[in-house]
């Protein structure tokens, strides 16, 4: 290994003289590789966000359910709402049956639960009215609604777990995984050869582990049978670009930052597969919400401050942000308080976590964050809810508790005070985003080259600015793209919605997705001077371990999500005990007589 | 779920907001991506002590006037006077002087274009032609002899600026260490000509007069009597001595303060301004992207003496010396003249598209814009002398500002020529010249023997 590293060095000082001997070839070489990474960004990019944004899974079918016409309708979800509205999951076109009549829920255990939803004819089970805290409903049970009778059928020996439609299927990951493990090794031979003087091999290294870890990574999710990887791939391209942004900025912690992929991944992993289990989600959400809030007071009682928001820990010479993973827990937390979904609308807990948030975070003068998570509140909120009165209410509430914490602490009108005008400011407020758009700017559409720019001299380049640096670096067309491939994950969130499972995952994978797109928003826009400069990190790409620990958990989120057949390692295909529903099938109507 | 699946389409509106942000960046960058690059921090760009570190600036003839040596240090003209006399033209090395070529135009040197924005590999930076003729600026330096003030001539058919000269100035490829508050350099990173705004003194009788002819149609019919003095207001308004008897074009001739003053309260503080924001010298001009300073003239309230004063271009008036280039050029043009323009062309890199000339607005009616040609080309016959500037068919009027302040008055000298192949309009200011016929006029004609008759 010591002798393979000699030689490398050698070889790296070798073509290190070249430009001495031939500085013609050198510089050919540069213009051709900056033009290369572009044309494969854009080759492996536009089909996975094409497939992202077109994706349609369709619904999985997990019970039946016989009505008094001889129809027999799929129960398509883990929560299906059955009434008279064309906004429920079942509509039975009965005048008996209330426009919300009841919920018809399934558990782990593939046991299914009925609750009233407040209908005026009510709800039985063989005959039985259900209880307010719900009733269980065994297959072949009856199941009326103000005398309307169905019955709960599993599925059916021969049937297919999908509703019908046409298969979408994810895009085959190789050709994207080759292209971007080609992107990687450019940028490592770019940075061995162009590197900063002592640090190029170590840039060079940090990028081939990268590629390492994504075969790694893919090699093994295809061994379980995975195929759908584009969000992945979306993640390991931007890890790159995170990667070399780190290694031009401050290649001294480009190692930390190769290590917070490895943690990212493997939370990736965790918290997938935690997340397959909803009794489990269910049980811990409490302690995600006391997690939410204890991270953030952590950090309002013991934070350091940098870039004038005090919410940075340090722990025996690493420092972290805690609101980072707070966002991870709020989700959770959030998209958890489910189980009453279709019979209260109550939020008034998850309004009071959200308030401790957002005030610690205020408090912390780290605005940028507490906006992230108000629009990640409304957006669950909303979700959860539907209702637009309450919410109006709320964002006035916000508005006037703004207002008054600007009146009290007018200071910090000041930072946002070169909004708009930052060309009048360029060496006072207007200091970062004039060189961000300069620097942006001198790339061009194809970036003067890795490691090549000068906004890294400038405060916050690679976290706040890191938009600037890209488009300096890499040029407009990757910085682009790499704002396409997260607005892509969100339109996946909402596309998923469709054949979602449960409510807890649709929430959950949309409050993710929309918590990084508004996230991207701040930072990007910020940056340009279009929206004011907050100081909110570029998901994935920003340097710095926690942002890219939290980038990584979140996509968890949109990867419980994902329901297309054998897509994803979080939303397992579903296992059906089919030889016992059969049986029921056969002989479903006696087994419901003999329990009564 | 299918409520859930309905709602989560809010999710699509934070999408939106993002892609509209997205594109309205992306708009802006196409727009103005070439002036952010030559924003003077961008190190790709520019030396760290703010120099423009690529492109070339030459003048109409070819003359390199500032380049870029192997070092990657800025370099200027052989000669320390032209440096002197271009330094307003060209720049500085610290960049302090805005209306430069290396600063305003830093975009257009830089090189930039949208595929490899600042890195260009096939060769930094571009060179760029001004319209200026380095030899012009030289003899106008030069001639101004060390006092502080401006030269500007231009052709008013096509825009072109032939010569562009502010005093004080100094020399680039030594920049002198300059104290705050030293008299020698007082706003020496101000082109006078383009930037400033003087007391305009009897140049501004050329704006009384327009109005006059338009407004007054007995006014060729009139004969003045100037006994020296007259009384307005309980104010005194002097001419240098009794002018006796005279029609308007000896009025103008003689510059008799007493008998524009009456004009200019005959005709009132608003027709008075009327004309002057017609004539376009309480406006700006935008000379290739470069904003010019903006006369001004305060009647508001003013008492009768005042208005006649500010006929006669004193009181609070205010003009800039290339507007009134540009007005001295819309009399001879008939009315509407070439708005100036200072980029000859530009070479290297990706073509760029011809340049325009664009024209001004009616600044007279061609009427008025003849007479008042006629009495300018009298008055150079009268009082100038004809015979100062050979080969040329002058119309000129002159002025001596009073500034106050203990300072001696500031010396104009503006007008045109009638010439077919020789469309020039021209303005000389010479701060604390003394009389404006002599000591502007005499720049003037040498600056215009040059042009014209070359060596």
């Amino acid at each position: 290994m010591a002798e393979f590293y000699s030689a490398l060095a050698a070889w790296a000082d070798g073509v290190r003289q070249l430009p001495l001997a031939h500085p013609e070839l050198l510089a050919w070489w540069a213009l051709l590789t900056r033009l290369l990474f572009p044309i494969l960004a854009l080759a492996m990019l536009v089909q996975v966000i094409r497939s992202l944004v077109r994706a349609a899974p369709r619904p999985e079918v997990w019970a039946r359910l016989a009505l008094p016409n001889g129809a027999v309708q799929l129960l398509t979800h883990w929560e299906n709402i059955l009434g008279r509205s064309d906004s429920c999951d079942l509509v039975l076109n009965y005048p008996v049956v209330s426009r919300q009549h009841a919920a018809l829920i399934r558990a782990e255990d593939d046991s299914w639960t009925v609750h009233d939803l407040g209908s005026k004819s009510g709800t039985a089970v063989n005959g039985v009215p259900v209880p307010p805290q719900g009733a269980p409903v065994a297959m072949g049970d009856v199941l009326s609604l103000g005398g309307v009778e169905t019955v709960l059928l599993p599925l059916a020996e021969d049937q297919v777990p999908r509703a019908p439609g046409g298969d979408v299927k994810p895009v085959s990951p190789w050709g994207s995984l080759l292209l971007l493990t080609l992107f990687q090794l450019l940028a490592a031979a770019h940075f061995l050869v162009f590197g900063p003087e002592g640090a190029n091999l170590r840039c060079a290294a940090c990028l081939l582990a990268l590629t390492g870890l994504m075969w790694l990574y893919f090699a093994a999710m295809r061994c379980a049978g995975r195929v759908g990887f584009e969000m992945e791939t979306v993640a390991f391209f931007l890890s790159t670009l995170s990667l070399a942004v780190t290694a031009s900025s401050a290649p001294a912690a480009l190692p930390k930052q190769l290590a917070a992929v490895i943690l990212g991944v493997i939370l990736l992993l965790v918290l997938g597969v935690f997340l397959r289990d909803l009794g489990r989600v269910r049980k811990i959400r409490w302690l995600m919400a006391a997690g939410a809030v204890g991270l953030l007071s952590l950090s309002l009682l013991a934070g350091t401050e940098k870039y004038g928001a005090a919410n940075w820990i340090s722990l025996g010479g690493l420092s972290f942000q805690p609101s980072e993973l707070a966002k991870l827990c709020y989700i959770f937390a959030g998209a958890a308080t489910l189980d009453r979904l279709f019979r209260k609308r109550n939020l008034g807990l998850f309004i009071l976590l959200t308030g401790l948030c957002t005030g610690c975070l205020a408090l912390m003068s780290d605005f940028g964050t507490a906006a992230i998570f108000f629009v990640t509140f409304l957006v669950i909120a909303y979700l959860r809810s539907g209702d637009f009165a309450t919410l109006s209410l709320i964002c006035g509430g916000a508005v006037f508790g703004a207002l008054t914490l600007v009146s009290i602490k007018p200071y910090i009108l000041r930072r946002f005070a070169a909004w708009g005008h930052v060309w009048e400011q360029a060496s006072g407020a207007g200091f970062q985003q004039t060189r961000t758009m300069s620097a942006a700017a001198s790339g061009g559409l194809i970036g003067v080259g890795p490691g090549e720019g000068w906004l890294h001299n400038v405060a916050a380049a690679d976290t706040d600015l890191v938009f600037g640096m890209v488009c300096e670096e890499w040029g407009l067309i990757i910085a682009v793209l790499a704002v396409l491939c997260v607005l892509a994950l969100a339109v996946f969130a909402v596309r998923c919605c469709r054949a979602g499972r449960s409510s807890f995952y649709t929430i959950a994978a949309c409050a993710a997705a929309s918590l990084l797109v508004f996230q991207l928003t701040l930072n990007v826009l910020g940056s340009v001077d279009i929206l004011p400069l907050t100081g909110v990190t570029f998901p994935f790409v920003s340097n710095g371990g926690s942002s890219m620990l939290a980038s990584w958990g979140i996509l968890a989120f949109l990867k419980a999500a994902d329901t297309r057949t054998g897509a994803s390692f979080a939303a397992p295909a579903p296992r059906l005990r089919r030889p016992q529903w059969s049986r029921l099938n056969a002989s479903g109507k006696e087994a419901a007589h003999e329990k009564d | 779920m299918k409520k859930i699946e309905k709602r989560a389409l809010i999710c699509l509106v934070l999408v939106f907001a993002l892609l509209a942000g997205l594109a309205l960046f992306l708009v802006r960058f196409l727009v103005y991506g070439a002036q952010w690059a030559a924003f003077p921090a961008n190190r790709h760009l520019y030396a760290s002590t703010g120099t423009l570190a690529v492109g070339r600036v030459l003048d109409r003839d070819g003359d390199v006037l500032s380049w870029v040596d192997e070092s990657g240090t800025r370099q200027y003209y052989a000669n320390a006077m032209v440096r002197a006399a271009t330094l307003h033209a060209v720049g500085d090395p610290a960049g302090a002087i805005g209306t430069s070529a290396l600063a305003a135009f830093a975009d257009l040197l830089s090189g930039y274009n949208l595929l490899t924005g600042a890195d260009n590999p096939f060769g930094q930076g571009r060179d760029l032609y001004l319209t200026l003729d380095a030899r012009l600026n030289y003899i106008a330096y030069q001639a101004l002899n060390g006092k502080k003030g401006a030269v500007g001539v231009y052709n008013y058919e096509t825009g072109e600026i032939l010569c562009m000269m502010s005093s004080p100035s100094f020399d680039p490829a030594d920049p002198p260490d300059i104290q705050e508050g030293d008299e020698r350099y007082d706003g020496v990173y101000l082109n006078r000509f383009l930037s400033s705004t003087f007391v305009p003194g009897s140049i501004f009788k050329t704006v009384t007069l327009a109005a006059a002819i338009e407004q007054l149609p007995d006014l060729f019919d009139r004969t003045f009597t100037c006994t020296g003095s007259v009384t307005i207001g309980g104010e005194t308004i002097t001419c240098p001595h009794a002018h006796g008897e005279m029609d308007i074009g000896g009025a103008l001739a003689s510059s008799c303060n007493g008998v524009f003053a009456q004009l200019a309260l005959e005709l009132g503080a608003d027709t008075l301004e009327q004309y002057a924001q017609k004539a376009g010298l309480t406006d700006r001009y935008s000379v290739d992207g470069i904003s010019t300073a903006a006369g001004s003239l305060s009647l508001e309230g003013c008492t009768d003496a005042q208005l006649g004063w500010a006929g006669v271009g004193q009181h609070n008036d205010l003009v800039n010396p290339c507007a009134m280039m540009v007005w001295m050029g819309a009399v001879a043009n008939g009315g509407k003249a070439a708005v100036p323009r200072l980029i000859l062309k530009t070479e290297g890199g990706l073509p760029t598209l011809p340049r325009l000339t664009s024209r001004t607005g009616r600044l007279i009616e061609t009427d008025t814009a003849q007479a008042l040609a006629d009495l300018m080309a009298r008055a150079v016959e009268e009082t100038y002398g004809a015979d100062r500037f050979p080969n040329m068919d002058v119309c000129a009027k002159s002025g001596t500002a009073e500034v106050g302040g203990g300072k001696a008055p500031s010396a104009w000298f503006a007008g045109f020529l009638r010439n077919e192949d020789a469309p020039y309009a021209f303005v000389v200011l010479v701060e604390e010249g003394g009389s404006g016929a002599d000591t502007a006029g005499t720049v003037a004609a040498k600056v215009l023997d040059a042009l014209v008759n070359g060596y």
